[in-house]
């Protein structure tokens, strides 16, 4: 996975979260954002797979709980 | 909006709404499923057409207690999911037994009462029909999911309060289609049922109903004529070369276009031309063409001539009395649609598309436009009363002296006290006026139901007739007043542009004072609102010896003692108390 592709998520979790993107990491998680509730959460995997055309399967979206998860699960699908 | 991705349609929603000073439009959002992802398609959507929406949720499956929690939002949108009634109602209900079903129906139509209750004082609340289709959509026969919806429909339909709209969502989600429209996944999960695809079409939807709501429906259509109203270019092919005949292959598309138009001409949208042609040539097919459905009675203005048509569009405002951001712009020339774009961002301008066989569509998609939260008989009788107006400034000139010219008008105002027969007109014009406005406060027929109920409120419509004829119901204003105290203060002053300029104001104020003279009052407060459109007001109650006591940036506070009321004595104009 290039660089291009984690300032992608990163750009569409800012947005989603409305929070800087300077402010996401790896260890980015509902821990230490604070708008990332269950709703949020739907949210960003919405944005997630209209922004590389993928789908999400059940236990992926549970599994999704931060930044280095996310980035994994997407590199496998692209 | 459908070309946006959701991500993007967040970071723009979120730009817009910092940028958009015009104070808030509060919307609230009902529902038993979640449909949370909703807010920033609907706000997005309106905020783009300069609406500041902002929308905000219930909790989850809590319509009834909530309805009341609400009621004060400027708007009440409810997501009632039928499949969500009970629990698991998608399944349970073919094993239920008529019984069953009837205290189903019973309990749903009881808790709609109720809502429908807490809400009756809101401006305007959307109700989304309810649909079976999500879960029905591949039976062959009628079941009890399709019998259960079309009953609570028909109920719904039977009890509408006049505040109230009905959603169809079935023809949201035909056009986004079921597998795009459902998202089974998080149904199951989290009882979201909707994709951000369905939102958007949603949101574009019902859009315009709100812009009817807070005054930002068009008024106005102007065609260009070569391939707009008709295939063909008549200055080079010739009369007998146009098409627009339903008989040809290409001339039907523009048969079509031109009945559209004609219906929303008939229900009080004006139609005008702006062509560069030779006007002879024009009035020619207009006279004389079989073909040509739009004729002289339906075209209220025409400017076909060889100017630059910015300066005729100019003028097409100036001379309708009707702002750029009310006028629809229609023409096939990509130079003449771009110059107008950027010389008149206001105006909406449609491009008749390449592919000619998705022009009707494109019309279609934009009707909406026009929307009208109620159509009146004022709407068909409009048309007429322009074409008179213009008349009227045609006569305008012969004199010198304004009131030599006003007092040749024959002038009458008929004044119309609680009248409930013209609630519908009455909220139309508060919410379609903005020139002549001095507080621009959008009332919806079951706002103006409820001053008309208030004893401590007077509701005055009036209408004026001159020698031309009857302008119908284009004047409102409403005072509050507590019945034990002394004073009483206009909440509501307006009157319609287009009868501007004839001193009715004057009229209706000695009207007015005279009326609160019997009432026993001795102050009148009065307020004037700043808009971006009504500046040509900011003055008007100076000039009725109105004492200005405060005043900032937006708001202009009088206080006047009615005693001290000088009447301006204009014997050229009647006035009849209905």
């Amino acid at each position: 996975m290039n660089n291009k592709t984690e300032d992608r998520i990163k750009n569409v979790m800012s947005v989603v979260f409305d929070i800087p993107i300077g402010q996401i990491n790896k260890d980015s998680s509902p821990d230490n954002i604070g708008s990332w509730d269950s709703l949020k959460h739907m949210n960003l995997v919405v944005a997630l797979e209209e922004e590389y055309n993928i789908e999400f399967a059940d236990d992926e979206i549970l599994e999704m709980m931060n930044y280095s998860l996310i980035r994994n699960i997407i590199g496998e699908k692209i | 909006m459908m070309e946006l991705k959701y991500s993007e349609v967040l970071k723009l929603n979120k730009e817009l709404g910092n940028n958009l000073k015009s104070s808030s439009y509060d919307i609230t959002v009902l529902s038993n499923i979640i449909v949370h992802q909703s807010k920033e398609m609907l706000e997005y959507s309106l905020r783009g057409e300069g609406i500041n929406a902002n929308v905000k949720f219930g909790d989850y499956d809590n319509i009834v207690q909530d309805s009341k929690k609400y009621q004060d939002s400027n708007s009440v949108i409810i997501f009632w999911e039928l499949c969500n009634i009970i629990d698991g109602l998608q399944y349970k209900i073919e094993l239920m037994n008529n019984n069953q079903l009837n205290e189903l129906l019973e309990k749903t139509k009881i808790e709609i009462d109720l809502v429908m209750k807490n809400l009756e004082k809101t401006s305007l609340v959307l109700m989304n029909k309810f649909t079976s289709l999500s879960f029905s959509y591949s039976k062959i026969r009628k079941n009890n999911l399709d019998e259960l919806a079309s009953h609570i429909n028909h109920y719904l339909e039977e009890n509408l309060s006049e505040n109230v709209r009905l959603v169809d969502i079935e023809k949201v989600i035909g056009s986004v289609g079921f597998t795009n429209s459902l998202d089974m996944r998080f149904f199951y999960s989290s009882k979201a049922l909707y994709t951000i695809d369905f939102f958007k079409v949603y949101a574009q939807f019902v859009k315009p109903i709100f812009m009817s709501a807070t005054g930002k429906v068009k008024k106005a259509l102007i065609f260009d004529c070569d391939n707009t109203l008709w295939k063909g270019i008549l200055g080079e092919d010739g009369f007998d070369n146009i098409e627009m005949s339903n008989l040809t292959n290409e001339g039907n598309i523009f048969a079509e276009i031109q009945s559209m138009a004609l219906a929303i001409n008939k229900q009080g949208i004006l139609i005008g031309l702006c062509s560069k042609n030779n006007p002879d040539d024009v009035n020619e097919v207009i006279n004389s063409h079989p073909d040509m459905q739009l004729k002289n009675d339906n075209i209220t203005i025409k400017k076909i001539n060889w100017r630059d048509k910015v300066s005729n569009l100019k003028e097409i405002s100036a001379e309708l009395n009707i702002g750029f951001d009310s006028l629809v712009f229609v023409d096939d020339s990509t130079f003449e649609v771009n110059l107008i774009r950027e010389h008149l961002p206001g105006i909406t301008v449609l491009q008749v598309p390449e592919k000619l066989y998705d022009y009707p569509a494109l019309f279609r998609k934009n009707i909406g436009l026009f929307y009208n939260l109620s159509i009146t008989e004022e709407d068909s009788k409009k048309v007429e009363m322009y074409k008179e107006q213009v008349k009227r400034e045609t006569d305008k000139k012969e004199f010198t002296d304004i009131e030599d010219y006003l007092s040749s008008l024959e002038l009458k105002i008929t004044i119309f006290e609680d009248d409930e027969s013209i609630i519908p007109r009455m909220s139309q014009i508060t919410q379609k006026t903005n020139q002549f406005n001095l507080t621009t406060k959008r009332y919806t027929e079951g706002d103006i139901q409820n001053f008309i109920n208030d004893p401590n409120s007077d509701v005055y419509a009036f209408s004026v007739a001159d020698k031309f004829g009857e302008s119908g119901v284009t004047g409102l204003c409403i005072v509050s007043d507590n019945s034990k105290a002394k004073w009483a203060e206009i909440d509501t002053l307006l009157m319609s542009c287009r009868i501007i300029g004839r001193n009715i104001e004057y009229a209706f104020m000695d009207y007015l004072i005279g009326k609160m003279k019997v009432k026993k009052k001795h102050i009148l407060n009065a307020k004037y609102i700043k808009t971006q459109k009504n500046e040509q007001v900011k003055e008007f109650y100076d000039k009725c010896s109105f004492n200005l006591v405060e005043e900032d940036d937006s708001i202009r506070d009088y206080v006047f003692d009615i005693n001290n009321y000088k009447s301006r004595k204009l014997n050229y104009i009647e006035v009849i108390n209905e």
